[in-house]
């Protein structure tokens, strides 16, 4: 355990320092994001009912801002041709699996954190919202879990930003499902909270240990 | 022990066949050179005895392990340097060995003092980005031999390297098991105490 935690925290930090120092990935994203929303807040016709599409607007920009930070942690890897030296270790391909989940998660987190207080400028949500953060934090868990395992996938073949998308948003429908019904009734809407993030938190749990097994398979050649 | 005893050893890509059957045997302490000409094969071979591939036919054994069920375990007790030396450019050489190091299950200080080995501790705190191709080369050696490895497999690790670093380079595989690529059949004779000629399928001892 200490072993799968050494090597966990190590690739994690590892690929989260060398994105603080090459900002390749987070002021992009924050860009993005940004533009989502004023993209979505000129398309819908917000008026006062912006608080009622606000979460569909959530999850569409978090689910693209998710295929682009997950598609780049093995494919970063494989381009700078450093994923064959990282899997000639003995290190454990579960740990550097969850490693690398676990900085991918961190980066859609951060694009999180600037696209909730642009979501309430832009249609009036609340910003400080307890069960709104708790329904995010669990969706990307979850969505971390999956867009890495896919992504390991697709990094190893020529068509990884096209197969990316193609494995990774079927899977990621349930989060969006609940994720999208705990959103709104944190945001106001009518509905139990408590059964949607039970739900999110199943859903992490299945997602999070079936995608640490098949990583085994996914990294070994 | 044997480091390394192959069998009818064979690699396809595709329908093409790249190398082999070859039969190999090194045994503890002995240092080979593998030599030939482009596309005869000297990667593949060093590819399969990293274990960084699978064989399509034969049997390998390395360091008396099974190569194709216990590669988990071999990874620890081989290094290996490859054609491309793949580092972590917004990492600083220290960095990227320290890194290497908990991947290993090493400590951390053997990080620096391996660096001071390739003659690279001036450039600790440089981003692997900015090292010349001679240096990164040499911080390759170093990420290789970091876990003091039983077996001790560099493909071209001369490439880049002025005199000063195949000096270093002499030093690092001195009293190693070493399998070594390369084009220069001089540095082979120096470094190697046989050499297999994958154009010629030859096996010579130098001494």
């Amino acid at each position: 355990m200490r072993a799968y935690l050494r090597v966990a925290g190590a690739v994690a930090r590892k690929d989260l320092r060398t994105e603080l120092r090459s900002r390749e990935m987070l002021p992009a994203l924050g860009q993005f994001v940004v533009l989502a929303l004023l993209i979505a807040n000129f398309g819908f016709d917000v008026g006062t009912g912006g608080s009622r599409i606000a979460p569909g607007v959530l999850w569409l920009t978090i689910t693209f801002a998710g295929l682009l930070a997950f598609g780049r942690t093995f494919a970063a890897e494989r381009d700078q041709a450093s994923l064959e030296a990282l899997l000639l270790t003995p290190a454990s391909r579960a740990a550097i699996f969850a490693g690398k989940a676990l900085a991918a998660a961190a980066v859609l987190a951060a694009c999180e954190v600037v696209l909730v207080p642009a979501l309430g400028v832009f249609f009036g949500t609340p910003v400080l919202s307890l069960p709104l953060a708790a329904a995010l934090v669990m969706v990307t868990i979850g969505m971390a879990g999956l867009g890495c395992l896919f992504a390991a996938i697709a990094a190893q073949t020529r068509a990884r930003d096209l197969l990316l998308p193609v494995l990774s948003l079927p899977l990621w429908v349930p989060f969006v499902v609940v994720g999208g019904r705990a959103v709104q009734v944190a945001l106001g809407g009518g509905g139990e909270l408590n059964g949607a993030l039970a739900l999110l938190l199943d859903f992490d749990i299945l997602f999070v240990v079936v995608a640490s097994l098949a990583a085994k398979f996914v990294l070994d050649d | 022990m044997r480091a390394i005893e192959a069998v009818g050893l064979r690699q396809r890509y595709g329908t093409r066949t790249v190398l082999g059957p070859l039969d190999l045997v090194l045994e503890e302490g002995e240092r080979l050179a593998v030599l030939g000409e482009n596309g005869s094969g000297k990667t593949t071979l060093l590819r399969l005895l990293a274990t960084a591939a699978r064989p399509a036919g034969g049997e390998l054994r390395l360091l008396g392990l099974d190569a194709s069920t216990e590669r988990t375990e071999l990874r620890g007790r081989i290094g290996y340097l490859g054609d491309v030396a793949g580092h972590y450019p917004a990492l600083t050489a220290l960095e990227n060995l320290e890194f290497f190091c908990d991947l290993q299950g090493v400590e951390r200080p053997r990080a620096r003092a391996t660096l001071e080995l390739v003659g690279l501790a001036a450039a600790a705190h440089r981003p692997a980005a900015e090292l010349s191709r001679g240096m990164a080369q040499r911080l390759g050696l170093a990420r290789a031999t970091l876990h003091a490895p039983q077996l001790l497999v560099l493909d071209e690790p001369d490439a880049g390297l002025d005199e000063e670093g195949r000096e270093v380079l002499a030093a690092v595989v001195a009293g190693r098991t070493l399998v070594l690529a390369t084009h220069d059949r001089e540095l082979a004779s120096r470094l190697c105490q046989k050499s297999l000629d994958l154009s010629r399928r030859g096996l010579e001892v130098y001494r």
